[in-house]
């Protein structure tokens, strides 16, 4: 069979590298007209460029792919300086902003992994608005919907071609406007519009920390390009640029992906300078002089990793999440679980170079990652709310992915990305698709017996319920355990506990993750029609609601073969699967500064086998015990109450662990009272009413002390004239005598 | 038989005794008519000033100071009477103690 | 005549035209109404078609002032005619025209009775404004900077709502006691700067003549040449705090920086919609500017001194004016206190002496005065239809008024810097600066990014109150949505947030000379004075045209302050 024609570009990479803006562009301009023109065009026609501009900008993303893929010049080669070359298109429109020595371009790039993020947003994003035109044809909104919707498709591919973390920052910042936007979609009723505002402010807490990571960067770096003495050249901003892209213009900035990289190149390099190299020296100027690299770099990505942790709902900013289930499903499936809160694990992904620098930032972000999964696993137990279990759910997998980031094990953590978002879009269109047969019902005990009434909706819920437990074949069970897997074997330098720890907490999470999972499922399909149903027969989604999900459910199967072992071999005849050899060209840089900083040492390669034994032991083990619970035990106890215990259990369970009345009275009320106290007590009291209101008092005292002098007797005002000259005479006098 | 000419510090001595009279005058009287011919005494005493200046200094300035000072006055004694007079209509006295309304 | 012949009056008839209008309106009939507004639009738009060509002919690569003209005035006082504009006061120059038709546009029909003099107390301030803004001469630039108060005092007193008297006191009081500290200072500045006869008020010349009396300052104190300080550097060392914080004074309360805030939210409250969009939208920038110009690089050596206070004070009012915000019940209140917060973004950019923070600085001072400008102008429309500015009066607004509700959040955006738009890159800049300013500590501009989060609290849990949730009151069920006029006033802020803020590089072109000098002027004070070249920061005075020759005066010693 002639197989060229899938290892040559389809498309010219020149060409494409000038036009990767219209990627951005078409659903931007979708967004213009459906916003602006939506209401006088009508529901076919806001469909219609809505759908077409998405997909327009899927082919076009298809292209980037292939080009990107195809390219021999994928194949990771050392270049004369040791650097790893790798292929990617770029374009570059010029400065952006510029002042002083910081300038951020307006340059967008793909390489493999943002490749695999264009096929993951435009892919699911087009299903997605293909589902949205049957799903909302109802509304009256619609055309907000789809301007809102496209929006945050332009944002969201802005933030993954954003060849700079500054325009990068744009694209974050505007999927987080859009999501704020469509969470309080149906503003009439206040609690979804607050559920906007909650996920906005927790969105700008993690902002905030983001931004005071770029700051801290861009001094970093500047200082080390600008320092006297050190060995980067003097062309350390423009260098590279050439090599690595096709388009060589002016200094792309300090924050710029590349420079970056090439910033993290010098960092371990020269051991002569001290165990770890440059990390462990002193940066000489600018405001961070006598801080160490590396502790720099620590708090950088402490902070990015907040950042990150506001964007993908990971502990402590995790809140927001679950409540914005408030918006239409769609928006849950596409923003809330499949492209907008994996930008977090995009981000650090992205910065893999400099993230490996730090173990201690590294074992922060697997920590975290752990907690989150297994916390939300458990919060996710008690839900009775469809969308809210997926919530918890959503949150908890993001986890796996933070976990597989902090153990350097960034491929895994984009294939769990990938995976993720097929099956929990997948589920999450399905419950969409529950919700439009059943009158908008999404307690699950109030569902039931959907099996016979919807069976496509719930083969293809199944499917994702299995996928996400981690039954083999399907593709869950080896980015979630493949995952695992690595964190098992890192061994994060000075956090060697990390590892073990973090397998530990995540195959707790995978056990529990089974068993709601499995519980949600057997709640609302199996069994009977729950007497509380809204309608007494559910009626099956017509085919535009359901082909997406059939998609997305031979997608969640189909995608194993990227995370299958040994598909491949290394040239060292080591096994490799399809998806760390596709990502090679981006995170191996990484892992070989990985080991230049002597910060993540590799172990010998272990059989991943009986881990995945383990697996999928504890997926049978949740899904039976979930199976065992609510199809033998409870249905056998209906009508008697809980035992004390467990029912306490479940309050603190249902109520989220108080986590949300916790900040409410830890920060928002404190910060609340503080700003009315400050406002009555300083503002209005102090400064206005003493300060300001007393030197007003004090003048009008004065003067009505001061008006007894004005007697209105002619002769008085005399008296005092001539008293004051005479003063002046005696003192002329006096002057004179005493000279 | 030549006159010596007046000594500059005569002229300023009686300047200021008058200045001290219509001073005086002003201040004790209460008639607004009486203080008035004080004022004029007063501002004669300047007047009387810039001249003895002016002698002593050989030059025309301080003739054109009296000058002005007298075209002043006159326009003063015109407003002031003019004005103690329609007080002396509306209250029938020029008693200056009597006249304070334009007090606090 | 051709253009070129036409540039040195360019600037004159931008800061004149508006009188021009002011004095048509007189002969008008009063009962005219809609004639008195049709001229002053037709004004102001033609200030603004000036003020575009002034920014158009600007050139970023030319002369540090340009556009100038300089005519013999008070040649005995040293007062001169002398307009001119540099990159940031051309940047501020057309944001003054711009707001000028919008302003006339918003209150269309809001103002009802005395509608000639209302709108000749605009052209007024306009004419006032711009005159303050191309002043290249201290005197010029006072008369200008306390004329604007007149008609706004007259804007705020007798347009303006319930208790619009105090109000209007306060903000007179308040910002005239300031500025009459400044004018002491102008004073002294002038008699200390040259010997007798040869004083003068231009704004180059005082600055040429203290330059290298500041340089020998700033290298004393690092140590340097204390003993042989000359006689103008000893006065300066012993009265240049003076009349730096005086000066300081008179820009502080206009910004205004806390404590010194109080009369704002009051004014902006009781000001009529116009008085509000002028006050934010430029009034409050002649305190900034008057720090860029004139309070910092004429007294470089007391600037630095003082400099830990004033970022101090900045970061203070960033986060203090946003906890305000959050406490506050009144929607005007609540922008009020907002720019408090906005310019102490503004003040902390300046004060950092980076080439980044004073770009941002003063990229925001543009921001500011398209964001708060169009948030009080659309507050203005609502405003029009509800006759009332508590929060709680309003809820369910955007059901009834989409376009409305849709332009309010952009502009909303716009104010709480999300990227995208304009308010995004003049913060970044300004807190990017502040990082790299390697002697002020960290904290600063650390609490300074709180505004981030703080900011989008206040701004959305107001938009949230006011245009989400049901329609739970029925006056606001009868809402109309904007009609054309106000439409084409709210589509033109928008069109400025996104286009400033997807291609800002074209104004921080304009800007990124002045930038430069100011902060060249700034660090003559700072221990780095030493590498700043006079060729940086030397004004080039141009003679005055039409001067009768100079006498020959006898040289007499510049008066020393007592020490």
């Amino acid at each position: 069979m002639d197989t060229t024609w899938l290892t040559k570009a389809w498309a010219n990479p020149q060409a494409l590298s000038a036009n990767l803006w219209l990627i951005i562009a078409l659903p931007a301009f979708g967004a213009l007209v459906c916003g602006v023109f939506g209401r006088a065009l009508g529901r076919t026609y806001v469909n219609l460029v809505a759908c077409a501009s998405v997909l327009a900008s899927f082919c076009l993303s298809v292209f980037a792919f292939q080009a990107v893929a195809a390219d021999p010049s994928v194949i990771v080669t050392p270049a004369a300086n040791g650097v790893p070359m790798r292929f990617a298109l770029s374009g570059d429109w010029g400065v952006w902003f510029q002042a002083g020595s910081f300038s951020a371009h307006l340059g967008l790039w793909v390489d493999h992994l943002s490749a695999t993020m264009l096929m993951v947003v435009t892919g699911v994003g087009f299903l997605i608005h293909l589902y949205s035109t049957a799903y909302m044809e109802h509304d009256a909104g619609y055309w907000r919907f789809f301007a809102y919707l496209n929006l945050f498709m332009a944002s969201m591919l802005t933030l993954v071609l954003a060849d700079n973390l500054v325009l990068l920052f744009v694209g974050w910042e505007g999927v987080g406007l859009c999501s704020y936007l469509l969470i309080g979609f149906w503003y009439t009723d206040a609690a979804n519009a607050w559920a906007g505002r909650k996920a906005f402010i927790a969105n700008r807490v993690g902002d905030c920390a983001f931004l005071l990571a770029m700051m801290l960067l861009v001094l970093t770096v500047t200082a080390f390009a600008k320092a006297p003495g050190t060995e980067p050249p003097a062309v350390f901003f423009a260098q590279r640029r050439a090599v690595w892209t096709h388009a060589a213009t002016s200094e792309p900035g300090p924050l710029n992906f590349k420079v970056l990289e090439e910033f993290a190149q010098y960092m371990p390099a020269n051991l002569a300078m001290g165990s770890r190299g440059m990390l462990g020296t002193d940066i000489p100027i600018g405001p961070l002089a006598g801080h160490t690299y590396g502790h720099t770099l620590t708090l950088v990505f402490l902070l990015m990793l907040l950042g990150a942790a506001g964007k993908s709902a990971q502990l402590p900013l995790y809140v927001w999440l679950p409540d914005a289930m408030a918006g239409p499903t769609p928006v849950s499936a596409l923003i809330h679980a499949a492209t907008m809160v994996t930008a977090g694990v995009y981000l650090l992904c992205r910065m893999a170079p400099l993230l490996v620098m730090s173990p201690a930032a590294m074992a922060t972000v697997a920590v975290v990652g752990a907690l989150t999964a297994l916390y939300a696993a458990l919060i996710a137990f008690a839900q009775d709310d469809l969308k809210k279990v997926l919530a918890y759910s959503t949150i908890s997998q993001l986890g796996y992915m933070f976990l597989g980031v902090g153990v350097g094990f960034f491929w895994g953590a984009i294939l769990h990305l990938v995976t993720h978002a097929c099956f929990k879009g997948c589920l999450f269109l399905s419950a969409g698709s529950v919700m439009h047969g059943n009158d908008n019902e999404v307690n699950i005990k109030k569902l039931g017996g959907l099996r016979k009434e919807m069976p496509w909706t719930t083969a293809c819920f199944g499917i994702a319920t299995l996928a996400i437990t981690g039954i083999i074949p399907l593709s869950g069970f080896f980015s979630k355990d493949d995952i695992l897997h690595g964190a098992l074997h890192a061994r994060l330098v000075g956090y060697e506990w990390v590892g073990p720890t973090v397998f530990a907490i995540g195959s707790l999470g995978a056990l529990c993750t089974a068993f709601y999972m499995s519980r949600a499922y057997l709640l609302a399909f199996t069994g009977e029609r729950s007497k509380d149903a809204k309608v007494p027969h559910a009626h099956e989604s017509g085919w535009v609601i359901v082909a997406p999900l059939v998609i997305l459910a031979a997608l969640s199967i189909a995608l194993i073969s990227h995370g299958f072992p040994g598909l491949l071999k290394m040239p060292n005849g080591e096994p490799e699967t399809l998806m760390e050899a596709f990502l090679k060209p981006v995170f191996g840089v990484a892992d070989r500064l990985a080991i230049e900083a002597h910060s993540l040492l590799p172990e010998a390669e272990r059989s991943p086998w009986p881990g995945f034994g383990i697996a999928l032991l504890l997926a049978w083990a949740g899904g039976g015990a979930a199976w065992y619970l609510y199809k033998r035990v409870f249905p056998a106890r209906a009508g008697k109450p809980a035992p004390e215990v467990f029912a306490a259990v479940r309050a603190f369970t249902v109520h989220k662990f108080y986590v949300d009345e916790l900040y409410d009275a830890v920060l928002v009320r404190p910060i609340k009272l503080l700003s009315i106290g400050l406002f009555r007590v300083v503002d209005e009291g102090l400064i206005d009413t003493v300060l300001v209101g007393g030197t007003a008092w004090v003048t009008a005292r004065i003067g009505s002390l001061l008006r007894y002098l004005q007697t209105g007797d002619v002769q008085a005002y005399a008296a005092m004239m001539a008293v004051g000259l005479l003063a002046g005479v005696g003192y002329a006098i006096f002057e004179a005598l005493a000279k | 038989m030549q006159i010596s000419p007046v000594d500059t510090q005569n002229y300023l001595l009686l300047a200021a005794t008058l200045f001290c009279t219509g001073m005086l005058g002003v201040l004790v009287r209460r008639n607004a008519l009486v203080v008035f011919m004080s004022i004029e005494l007063m501002l004669n005493a300047a007047n009387l000033t810039f001249l003895a200046a002016a002698r002593e200094r050989l030059d025309a300035t301080g003739h054109l100071a009296a000058l002005f000072v007298i075209a002043v006055a006159a326009a003063e004694a015109a407003i002031g009477l003019a004005i103690v007079i329609a007080v002396f209509r509306n209250r029938g006295t020029v008693n200056v103690e009597d006249i304070r309304t334009m007090k606090y | 005549m051709n253009a070129a012949q036409l540039q040195p009056y360019l600037l004159t008839l931008v800061v004149f035209l508006p009188l021009l209008g002011a004095g048509l309106l007189l002969f008008l009939p009063r009962e005219e109404a809609g004639q008195v507004r049709a001229w002053t639009l037709l004004a102001m738009g033609v200030d603004l078609a000036l003020a575009a060509v002034a920014y158009l002919v600007f050139d970023p690569k030319g002369a540090e002032f340009q556009l100038e003209v300089r005519r013999a005035w008070s040649a005995e006082f040293g007062i001169s005619y002398h307009l001119g504009v540099d990159g940031l006061s051309v940047s501020l120059v057309l944001l003054t025209g711009f707001l000028g038709p919008v302003v006339v546009l918003s209150s269309w029909k809001f103002i009802h009775d005395r509608v000639k003099e209302f709108h000749i107390s605009l052209l007024l301030i306009q004419a006032a404004m711009m005159g303050t803004l191309v002043s290249l001469d201290l005197v010029l630039f006072y008369v200008f900077f306390e004329a604007m108060l007149i008609p706004m005092y007259l804007l705020i007193g007798v347009w303006g709502s319930e208790r619009r008297r105090e109000a209007a006191m306060k903000f007179f009081l308040y910002t005239l006691f300031g500025s009459l500290v400044m004018l002491v200072a102008i004073l002294a500045v002038y008699f200390i700067g040259q010997p007798a006869g040869a004083r003068s008020f231009d704004y180059g010349t005082i600055y040429n003549s203290l330059l290298s009396a500041n340089r020998q300052l700033a290298a004393c104190t690092q140590g340097v040449g204390c003993a042989t300080l000359s006689p103008l550097a000893l006065t300066l060392q012993a009265w240049g705090p003076l009349m730096f914080l005086a000066f300081a004074l008179a820009f502080a309360i206009k910004v205004p920086m806390v404590p010194l805030h109080t009369w704002l939210p009051e004014a902006h409250v009781e000001a009529p919609v116009a008085g509000s969009i002028i006050l934010a939208g430029v009034m409050l920038k002649m305190g900034t500017y008057g720090f860029w110009r004139f309070a910092i690089p004429l007294f470089p050596v007391a600037a630095y001194q003082f400099r830990p206070l004033f970022v101090a004070l900045a970061v203070v009012g960033i986060v203090y004016g946003a906890l305000m915000c959050l406490a506050q019940q009144d929607v005007k209140k609540l922008i009020a206190y907002s720019s408090v917060s906005h310019l102490g973004i503004c003040m902390l950019g300046i004060f950092a002496f980076t080439a980044e923070a004073a770009s941002g600085s003063a990229y925001q001072m543009l921001n500011h005065g398209v964001s708060s400008g169009a948030l009080f102008c659309l507050f203005g429309f609502l405003y029009e239809r509800r006759h009332t500015r508590r929060i709680s009066d309003y809820g369910g607004v955007a059901r009834v008024m989409p376009f409305f509700a849709a332009s309010f959040l952009v502009v909303t955006f716009s104010s709480i810097a999300v990227p995208g738009t304009n308010g995004f890159v003049g913060e970044f800049l300004v807190l990017l600066g502040t990082f790299k300013a390697s002697s002020l500590w960290l904290g600063y501009p650390v609490l300074a990014t709180t505004t981030v989060i703080l900011g989008a609290s206040y701004m959305l849990w107001m938009v949230q109150r006011v245009f989400f949730g049901p329609i739970d009151r029925p006056e606001n069920g009868g809402l109309r949505d904007l009609d054309l006029r106000e439409g084409l006033t709210a589509s033109a802020f928008m069109v400025l947030v996104l286009w400033m803020g997807l291609a800002p590089q074209p104004f921080l072109d304009r800007i990124a000379p002045a930038t430069d000098r100011f902060v060249a002027r700034a660090q003559l004070g700072t221990p780095d004075s030493a590498k700043v070249k006079d060729a940086d920061v030397r004004v080039t005075v141009p003679p005055i045209e039409g001067a009768p020759p100079a006498l020959p005066q006898p040289p007499v010693a510049a008066v020393a302050l007592p020490r």
